[in-house]
């Protein structure tokens, strides 16, 4: 079944190390520059993920992200260049408007935070499959209902629009018009919506019925699907990640 | 006038992953069954028949109308299909609305529609559950009353993808009584389906999908004559045949009835052995 996610699937190292390793490099990746002073640790991580990214064959993926994210923040760097309340240094002017050294920098490192972030978060989301990132929080202590109801989100909405597909052809084929002007695709849409209810609500009673007869909400300790994710690298990256947390913090209380 | 004719018919969901490779051919009014294993491309051939899907490259043609020009709810008045599963195409809360939905929407008076959704149901005998909801049928049921919506259409093709699915021995007389009255009709029916049996007893024509190609295509009888080739697209014969064949005799017989007049008259007796 085809879940709602941007993971892709191209098998590389990156793709082999556990999400757990992956949660960890999100949380050094915003707290490690948040705790250092200036630029250069943030634009380091930056590097690192991008690396990361490439190595896991998912660069390309990022940039409609980055694309995307640069518009929101290009209007902030502009409204933070032009307004910031510390604005002192008049760097240029463009027109009648001046833009500041204070506002510029200020927003250059929310700008550098945003896409640290958004680079960190791509690895964990292009690089690893939905159910195993459930599957390693449930191993870490998430109760398994949530778990479940979790996947079915990302499940949910692929399979309503397919019920959706489904039933317009349907519908078309017994000779009603969905192509054409918005009037006619309304009146198309409308009576879609009752079946696609319908649909999913027997279709969640069915599947509630299935995972109960396979002992779903059985009190016994269960068996993961997959083993754990051992080897080397799987404990040597988190341990790498705690470290340079710790360093960074130690370092900081330090001064 | 051919009812449908394909020319050079090439399909993929994705590059590189070829469905239909180059598929020409023509149907008439004969009754014709659709065979081949599972994944073999026939649902989505007879999609691309219905307009559902629109082919990569060259055309197909229903009654002259390339399906290229036409939206899929023009076709429906030439086309009728029965999906393959009931709960892809069942969507209204009673029966009786859902045999009725498709002859409104193609220009039947409401009262036409009544008694084409009526007689329909009454073909495939489910007359008395016509205020029923379908979701409370069963999965036979639902089947039968997908049919008897294209049905009531009246259209001048009609396809069927599996009709047998679900169905008891009683259910699949009934089925098979069906498609011979709308061949009588004059109708051009179409028939994707997996029972060797009832292909043997029920249509003219046979043609056997395999690998995105049409393998083979011919009488019934001739198809299930080629055992080799239907072994390589991984079919057997029906079982009556390969009884006839088991026991020496050559040729193909396709019903019981016709097994034991062959082995009266004796010209289906095995050659003496030496
Ligand atoms: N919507 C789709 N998107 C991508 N691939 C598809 C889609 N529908 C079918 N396929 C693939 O196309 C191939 C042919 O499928 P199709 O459903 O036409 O086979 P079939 O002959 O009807 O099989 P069956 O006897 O099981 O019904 C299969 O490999 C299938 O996985
Ligand atoms: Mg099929």
């Amino acid at each position: 079944m085809k879940a709602l996610s941007l993971y892709q699937d191209r098998g590389t190292v990156v793709h082999r190390v556990d999400s757990r390793s992956k949660l960890l490099y999100i949380l050094s990746a915003i707290l490690i520059p948040a705790v250092l002073p200036g630029f250069m640790p943030g634009l380091a991580m930056l590097a690192l993920s991008i690396l990361i990214l490439a190595t896991g064959k998912v660069f390309g993926k990022v940039l409609p992200l980055v694309g995307f994210s640069l518009l929101i923040l290009a209007s902030i760097v502009l409204i933070q260049g032009l307004f910031y309340s510390g604005n002192k240094q008049l760097l240029f002017s463009l027109w009648r408007f001046g833009f500041y050294r204070e506002g510029l920098l200020f927003s250059g490192g929310i700008c550098l935070r945003v896409m640290n972030i958004l680079c960190a978060v791509s690895i964990l989301v292009l690089t690893t499959r939905p159910s195993d990132l459930i599957e390693s929080l449930v191993r870490l202590g998430l109760s398994p209902h949530l778990g479940y109801v979790l996947s079915s989100v990302l499940q949910i909405i692929p399979q309503m629009t397919a019920t959706m597909e489904t039933i317009t052809d349907a519908q078309r084929s017994r000779g009603m018009e969905t192509e054409g002007t918005l009037l006619v695709r309304m009146k198309a849409f409308l009576p879609l919506i009752g079946p696609v209810v319908m649909n999913s609500l027997v279709s969640t009673r069915e599947r509630s019925l299935a995972l109960e007869v396979r002992a779903f909400s059985a009190r016994s300790k269960k068996t993961f699907l997959n083993p754990p994710q051992g080897g080397t690298a799987n404990t040597v990256i988190p341990l790498v990640l705690l470290l340079a947390m710790a360093a960074a913090i130690v370092w900081r209380v330090m001064q | 006038m051919n009812k449908i004719e394909i020319r050079k018919l090439r399909f993929h969901y994705s590059a590189g992953e070829e469905i239909l490779s180059d598929i020409s051919l023509d149907f008439d009014a004969r009754s014709t069954a659709i065979i081949g294993q599972n994944g073999a491309g026939k649902t989505t051939f007879v999609k691309l028949l219905k307009g559902l899907l629109q082919p990569v490259s060259g055309d197909v043609l229903i009654d002259g109308i390339n399906t290229r020009d036409m939206t899929v709810a023009g076709l429906a008045r030439h086309v009728g299909l029965v999906f393959q599963n009931p709960n892809d195409q069942i969507f209204k809360n009673k029966v009786l609305d859902e045999v009725m939905f498709g002859p409104s929407n193609i220009g039947q008076s409401p009262d036409e529609a009544r008694a084409s959704a009526l007689a329909a149901l009454q073909m495939v005998g489910l007359a008395d559950k016509q205020a029923e909801n379908p979701y409370d049928l069963s999965l036979s049921e639902r089947k039968l009353i997908s049919i008897a919506s294209i049905v009531a259409m009246h259209t001048d093709i009609i396809i069927f993808d599996e009709p047998t699915i679900a169905q008891d021995h009683a259910g699949k007389e009934r089925i098979k009584a069906i498609i011979r009255e709308l061949a009588k009709q004059g109708k051009l029916v179409l028939t994707i389906i997996h029972d060797m049996d009832f292909v043997a007893e029920t249509f003219e024509r046979t043609l056997v999908f395999a690998e995105g190609k049409v393998l083979l295509d011919g009488p019934t009888r001739e198809v299930y004559g080629l055992p080799g080739i239907l072994k390589q697209s991984h079919l057997e014969p029906p079982h009556i045949t390969q009884l006839y064949n088991r026991i020496g005799c050559q040729g193909a017989v396709l019903t019981v009835e016709e097994f034991i007049a062959a082995r009266r008259a004796g010209t289906g007796r095995p050659p003496v052995s030496a």
